[in-house]
């Protein structure tokens, strides 16, 4: 059988993932530029999203799903907006 | 309880270290990517390596879920998971460099004849 | 004796007629005698098999146009003469038709162009506002006919809107499906009808162009046929950027290049723009007509970038296995390296 539960597999992936999107706030607080820091931060969205999914798996919570495929299209629609807001300040969107 | 057959655990053997295999391939291309992301010189370049995050280390991360939940109603969730983050992430990507192009960020350039020039910029070169 | 010389881009357009009577109007009032050039732009497609079918509407357009032209005119002075042009070469967005334009009427002496408002060459979406800029640029005069709007979208038919309420109605419902229980009444239901309100309030949205019901679905398949070939483009970028990234020195080499696709603006554009995006190594900075403004990091992907890999992928998803088989960006001269000045 299997040395490990898969349950903690997918519970030791997404603490790695935490990590990961830990040391990615190097970029969003360094910066130096606005863009920088967006970029920064859709990326850590994008590790959210995995990290959900991964938790879903883990915990057998299917719901965690429905949150990181809104969570997914939110972080979408705020790196799209932010862009467009540092090129047009105030510019309505 | 019924005993499972020695197919059974075999393919549980096998499924559990296809799982560990995805998210580990997964987790390694995310590390590149968060790498690329601090080492890079400027944000065009840190863009790209972004990108891997969005493609590959999301995509072996979600195709490890999809493995576990087998055929279920939720694997077709995950798909399509990947599927918007496919679709939106390139156009993210693109909104955020060419508002950093509209702001007059300029980009690092290796100019021809000197190759050097870029790498001598980055930060943590050589250790 | 003042001639005036006009050229007039014809499309099959509901304004085409008034466009015409414009041109002629407009052109006696500033001179006695009046050149009149009418002609019809013809993207090259001559794999596609609508080719045939182009033409033959294009001479149609002409003749009408022709016989327009000396209703109006009367008694004045007017020569006219037709031409049907992009026949030997490619023509995508409107920095191609702007220059064939300029080049027309560079040969002939051309003082104006006469833009119908609503002018939609070939099978490409509205080009006015482009077109505008385009021969602002190039410095060709233009004006454009002052046309009565009120039946704007008349010529769309009832089936075209019925195919466009159908694939959103039908794309809404799946999508909702997916997320809700397909075997549960309530869902069946509520699903119905909230993808009834999305097909009627944002069929017009989501579809910009008129569907085809044989392309369209062919299309589809086409494009789940290209993302197996995508992802495996990607895996192979992200294998050589990852091994870029990881090595100590650090050997990248960012270059700005200028890659001019032969791809319609739009939804291939799009899907295009994206798909290199989405490729680690390339970046679209930005995307004017057809021309991308890429930023590379490695030589490699600079070179897969200018092999065109991916648009022919992208052709072939919107123009069939035959159009596929294109020259390279490189072959073509359409690839460059820019320095940072073109942002």
């Amino acid at each position: 059988m299997t040395p490990v539960p898969l349950e903690d597999v997918f519970l030791a992936a997404a603490g790695l993932f935490v990590v990961l999107a830990i040391a990615m706030f190097y970029r969003a607080v360094v910066g130096p530029t606005t863009q920088d820091r967006l970029l920064a931060v859709n990326v850590l969205g994008t590790n959210t999203v995995v990290i959900l999914a991964l938790l879903a798996a883990g915990l057998d919570q299917r719901w965690f799903l429905d949150v990181a495929l809104i969570y997914a299209l939110l972080n979408f629609l705020m790196s799209v907006a932010i862009s467009k807001f540092t090129v047009e300040r105030g510019g309505v969107l | 309880m019924i005993e499972p057959t020695p197919l059974q655990v075999t393919l549980e053997t096998v499924r559990f270290w296809a799982i560990v295999a995805l998210l580990g391939l997964g987790v390694f291309f995310t590390l590149v990517s968060t790498i690329g992301v601090l080492r890079l010189p400027d944000i065009y370049a840190r863009a790209h390596t972004a990108s891997q995050t969005d493609t590959l280390g999301a995509g072996f991360a979600l195709a490890g879920v999809a493995l576990a939940f087998g055929w279920q109603h939720a694997a077709v969730y995950t798909v399509l998971l990947l599927f918007f983050v496919f679709i939106t992430n390139p156009t993210a990507a693109h909104a955020i460099a060419r508002s950093a192009a509209e702001t007059g960020v300029e980009p690092i350039l290796a100019e021809e004849g000197e190759p050097d020039d870029s790498t001598a910029e980055t930060e943590g070169e050589t250790r | 004796m003042a001639v005036e010389r006009l050229l007039v881009p014809l499309s099959d357009t509901v304004t085409v007629r008034q466009t015409v009577g414009y041109a002629v109007q407009s052109g006696l009032e500033r001179a006695d005698s009046l050149e009149c050039h009418l002609v019809v732009a013809l993207p090259y497609d001559d794999d596609v098999p609508e080719s045939a079918r182009q033409h033959e509407d294009a001479d149609d357009l002409l003749s009408r146009a022709r016989n327009w032209v000396e209703e109006d005119a009367g008694e004045a002075d007017v020569t006219i003469e037709t031409a049907t042009l992009g026949t030997d070469e490619y023509l995508f967005g409107p920095r191609d038709y702007a220059e064939i334009f300029d080049a027309y009427a560079a040969e002939n002496d051309l003082d104006r162009v006469v833009l119908d408002p609503e002018y939609e060459p070939g099978v490409t979406a509205r080009i006015l506002q482009p077109l505008e800029r385009e021969l602002d640029r190039i410095g060709l005069a233009y004006d454009e006919a002052p046309v009565e709007r009120s039946t704007r979208r008349g010529r769309l038919t009832g089936s075209e809107d019925f195919d466009r309420l159908f694939a959103t109605f039908m794309i809404s419902y799946g999508f909702y499906l997916v997320l809700g229980d397909p075997t549960y009444w309530f869902d069946l239901v509520t699903g119905a009808a909230v993808a009834g309100i999305v097909a009627i309030s944002l069929a017009r949205v989501t579809f910009s162009v008129p569907l085809d019901r044989v392309q369209s679905p062919i299309r589809v398949v086409r494009f789940a046929l290209y993302i197996p070939y995508l992802l495996w483009e990607i895996v192979k970028a992200n294998i050589a950027v990852s091994a870029v990234i990881l090595r100590p020195s650090m050997p990248i080499e960012p270059t700005l290049t200028q890659v001019d696709s032969r791809v319609r603006s739009g939804l291939p554009l799009t899907a295009l723009a994206n798909s290199i995006t989405l490729t680690p190594g390339t970046l679209t900075v930005r995307a004017t007509d057809q021309r991308l403004l890429v930023h590379t990091l490695i030589p490699a992907a600079r070179e897969d970038l200018f092999d065109g890999g991916l648009e022919r992928g992208i052709r072939f998803v919107f123009y069939g296995r035959e159009s596929a088989a294109i020259p390279s960006p490189r072959e073509r001269d359409d690839a460059e390296i820019v320095g940072g000045d073109e942002l």
